[in-house]
């Protein structure tokens, strides 16, 4: 191979693969445009004749815990608040080595209980199981480190006593209402078995009691770009897959499933790196080797708040850790990416992941490498490189717009003009460095996955606002 | 920039450029149009404020005593302000009972809100379909009846529950003839809503449709039937379960039955289910013994406690512990000779839920 074939070859990979994305981005778009406004438009009419006013399907809280010490009982008090007419609220302390457990006992008056436990899903042995003498649906299982938050969720699904079952963290805020948005799929589809809610960015938003105050913008830059990530990651990556039952990711922040499905396929894996994206891959698996109808769905509700890395070690240890994840969650559930009856997950959504997200950082940082290097040998065009950068960076801008008007059109949570020009302004900005930033962190959670380094909880340090709602 | 306006790119460049000027204008007109509804949902949030803070006062006026007396001016209703106070009315129409109800139908024809409502029973628009059914039924206009039986067949969940909904607010009686016999057809109405609507006519009108109703249909119908039937009158809702309970050959019908139980009728016949081969049978039998179980149904509940099934380990253990005739001393000879692991437990937890320790 010549030089110059091995330029050009360079160079029709990397638009094909440039094309292939930004065509995948477009259609994810018009299809989450499309489905929101459906979705609205329903929510409208049911919100017009109260249809779901009255719920009736009791819901299990799970919330796992490990050293949340500093914010366990604002979070748990702000749980028992939530607007749903039954559900239980399950803490699980997964061998804190803090006071976690003693907080819960002194605050909530809880007694040692000698319940039934049935192991139903896989987890380390529980210790032992409390209720509280004052509330009636709050209970703590205690059990011995299991290493991983998927272990500490499955003690809690085996203590569960109602059909559907909603992990959430313990330092997620959530939405007084969040459990009643997040059901509806449920009501609807009775074939649903998992559906997933938006997760928003709580830096720089007023949180008080554990819940949600005022929302804002937050002031560190890595946060804010994470904001705007997140308007495209959940109101056209999410919605985009759901409304073709091709979503492959339910947050690890929040997520309702139905129980017997989740133990019918074995709960969370506590191997796993990524171990929503692992039990949702592992349920379409499940669902297409039992041939059941079946629907996993997103509701575009912002449903919970979550707290985001502000500095960049945190942040490059979540996106390792995410990449590392979705790699061992493929290669776990490698059946589903040749089952011939896997109809739109098998055929659309897993080809695409794979190419784009999965392999995606190898072309991306072979591309900078790539682009680095014709440069510094003068084999570069400028003229045409700076035409396909601009046109690279204004598909991305392209992209956040359209989040944001999506974001707009539907719930409008930033009301401010200024907050409104602020994410305008990251749109434009986080093209330069932040993505590339992000391609380089990806390819080393490619590569640790491929080395087969194991996981344990992640703690993030926490935004100022969390933490004063803490102390 | 000389160079960016040369002709002699190639082709994919010159693609490239073109897709940039497009990318460009895409991403302003987004923007442009992102901002202009920031301006209309602004300006939209005022307008209802403002409205709505007149008309709350109004509203709640209308609730006491006489409601507002017909001299009362009222304010001027804009064009765009009709919906808000439809929704409002309509808020306000559905909490209430009694002579406020008579006071805001007559509030609502003095600010002339059927027209209003008839006119949008005619739109296209699902959302403002439904709230004209949802008004028309509040002002139990009976001469919209026969369109109303018709929208309860309509595909859509909202427009078809809301037309049911309305046909039983304007005559009760008449509405749940028509709604009852479509319920296990309509499978998408939600079930709690279902039971919403029925419980605004009286036990009364909805027995004789239900009873019918639940004898026609098959199995499935009527274990989905049978969640409705609490609002029955409770002597055709004892007879029935008891013949239910004898004569169905479904499980499921039985075991929905069982949860129906609530005198002493059949008990017999309930305590022989705690044999049943469907473990669901069993758990619901060991529940109902709970409650209405005599000393010789004892050895059968503590049969059950070492049943393959926790949640039929559980009912047992609860019913045991919720025995009447049975004292703390009873109870806890009744957990000591236990010899199966799982019966220890389980009684260890229902004895401590109800605080025997």
């Amino acid at each position: 191979m010549s030089l110059r074939d091995f330029v050009l070859g360079g160079q029709w990979v990397f638009l094909t693969y440039f094309v292939g994305i930004n065509l995948g981005y477009l259609m994810q778009n018009i299809i989450a445009a499309y489905g929101i406004r459906k979705y609205l438009q329903t929510s409208e009419q049911y919100e017009a004749e109260n249809v779901f006013s009255a719920l009736d399907i009791p819901i299990s809280l799970v919330v796992p815990a490990y050293n949340e010490s500093s914010s366990i009982i604002t979070s748990v008090k702000a749980m028992l608040q939530l607007e749903y007419p039954q559900f239980e609220l399950i803490v699980v302390n997964d061998g804190s080595s803090d006071d976690t457990l003693q907080k819960l006992i002194d605050e909530f008056g809880m007694q040692e209980f000698p319940e039934a436990y049935r192991a139903r899903v896989e987890s380390k042995p529980v210790k032992s199981i409390y209720r509280s003498t004052r509330i009636s649906n709050l209970r703590v299982v205690d059990k011995v480190n299991g290493g991983s938050k998927a272990d500490a969720s499955n003690a809690g699904i085996n203590v569960c006593r109602y059909p559907l079952v909603c992990v959430v963290d313990a330092d997620s805020v959530l939405q007084p209402d969040s459990l009643r948005r997040v059901v509806r799929p449920f009501l609807e589809d009775p074939t649903t078995v998992a559906v997933g809610g938006t997760v928003r960015i709580a830096n720089g938003c007023t949180v008080r009691q554990g819940f949600l105050e005022k929302v804002g913008l937050p002031t560190n830059f890595l946060a804010l770009v994470q904001v705007v990530e997140y308007l495209r990651a959940f109101l056209f990556g999410r919605m985009g897959w759901s409304p073709i039952n091709g979503l492959l990711i339910i947050s690890g922040a929040f997520g309702l499933f139905h129980k017997e499905t989740l133990v019918e396929a074995g709960g969370y894996n506590p191997k796993a790196v990524g171990e929503d994206m692992e039990l949702v891959l592992r349920l379409h698996r499940l669902m297409k080797e039992k041939r059941k109808p079946y629907r996993i769905t997103f509701v575009p509700d912002p449903v919970c708040w979550t707290d985001a890395p502000e500095n960049y070690r945190d942040l490059k240890g979540q996106r390792v850790r995410w990449q590392n994840g979705l790699g061992q969650a493929f290669a776990l559930n490698r059946s589903l990416l040749t089952n011939p009856r896997g109809g739109t997950v098998t055929w659309v959504a897993i080809p695409f992941y794979v190419v784009f997200e999965l392999l995606g950082p190898i072309i991306e940082v072979a591309g900078y490498a790539f682009i680095l290097l014709c440069g510094v040998m003068g084999w570069l065009s400028w003229p045409e490189a700076g035409i396909f950068l601009g046109l690279a960076i204004g598909l991305g801008v392209l992209l956040s717009t359209s989040a944001i008007m999506l974001e707009e059109l539907s719930f409008h949570m930033y009301p401010k003009f200024s907050q409104l020009a602020l994410l305008y302004l990251i749109a434009i900005v986080e093209n330069f460095g932040f993505r590339q930033l992000t391609a380089i962190w990806r390819f080393q959670g490619l590569v640790r996955w491929l080395r087969g380094r194991e996981h344990k909880w992640q703690t993030i340090t926490r935004s100022t606002s969390l933490a004063d709602e803490a102390d | 920039m000389e160079w960016l306006f040369r002709s002699n790119f190639d082709p994919l460049t010159n693609a490239a450029l073109w897709s940039i000027a497009a990318v460009l204008l895409t991403t302003i007109v987004l923007f442009a149009y992102t901002v202009g509804l920031r301006i209309a949902t602004n300006s939209a949030i005022r307008n209802r404020q403002r409205f709505l803070s007149v008309w709350r006062d109004i509203f709640a006026g209308a609730l006491l005593g006489n409601g507002i007396p017909d001299e009362q001016p009222l304010p001027p209703i804009r064009r765009g302000d009709w919906i808000e106070l439809l929704e409002e009315w309509n808020r306000v129409r559905s909490v209430v009972d009694g002579r406020a109800v008579d006071n805001l139908i007559r509030l609502a024809k003095r600010t002339g809100i059927p027209p209003i409502a008839e006119k949008l029973f005619e739109s296209r628009r699902v959302r403002a379909r439904i709230l004209a059914v949802q008004t028309i039924g509040h002002l139990r206009l009976s001469e919209f009846w026969e369109e109303l039986r018709a929208l309860v067949d309509h595909d859509n969940t909202a427009i078809s529950i809301t037309a049911a909904a309305a046909l039983v607010d304007i005559d009760p009686g008449a509405g749940v003839n028509i709604v009852v016999p479509k319920i296990n057809s309509r499978r998408d109405w939600p079930r709690n809503r279902v039971s919403v609507i029925l419980q605004h006519a009286d036990s009364a009108c909805i027995s004789e449709p239900l009873y019918r109703a639940i004898r026609t249909e098959e199995s499935s119908g009527q274990t989905y039937l049978l969640q409705f039937a609490r609002l029955m009158e409770s002597e055709i809702l004892d007879a029935l379960v008891d013949e239910l309970i004898r004569g169905s050959p479904d499980p499921r019908v039985v075991t929905a039955s069982l949860k129906l139980v609530s005198g002493f009728k059949g008990v017999p016949r309930i305590a022989a289910l705690t044999q049943h081969d469907e473990w669901y049978v069993r758990m619901q039998a060991a529940k109902v013994l709970g409650r209405v179980g005599q000393q010789e149904h004892l050895s059968l509940l503590e049969s059950l406690l070492d049943d393959p099934q926790w949640w039929v380990r559980y009912r047992a253990g609860q019913a045991i512990s919720s025995l009447p005739f049975l004292g703390p001393n009873q109870l806890r000879a009744i957990r000591d000779r236990q010899t199966d692991p799982y019966a220890i437990d389980i009684l260890q937890q229902c004895f401590a839920e109800v605080g025997l320790a």
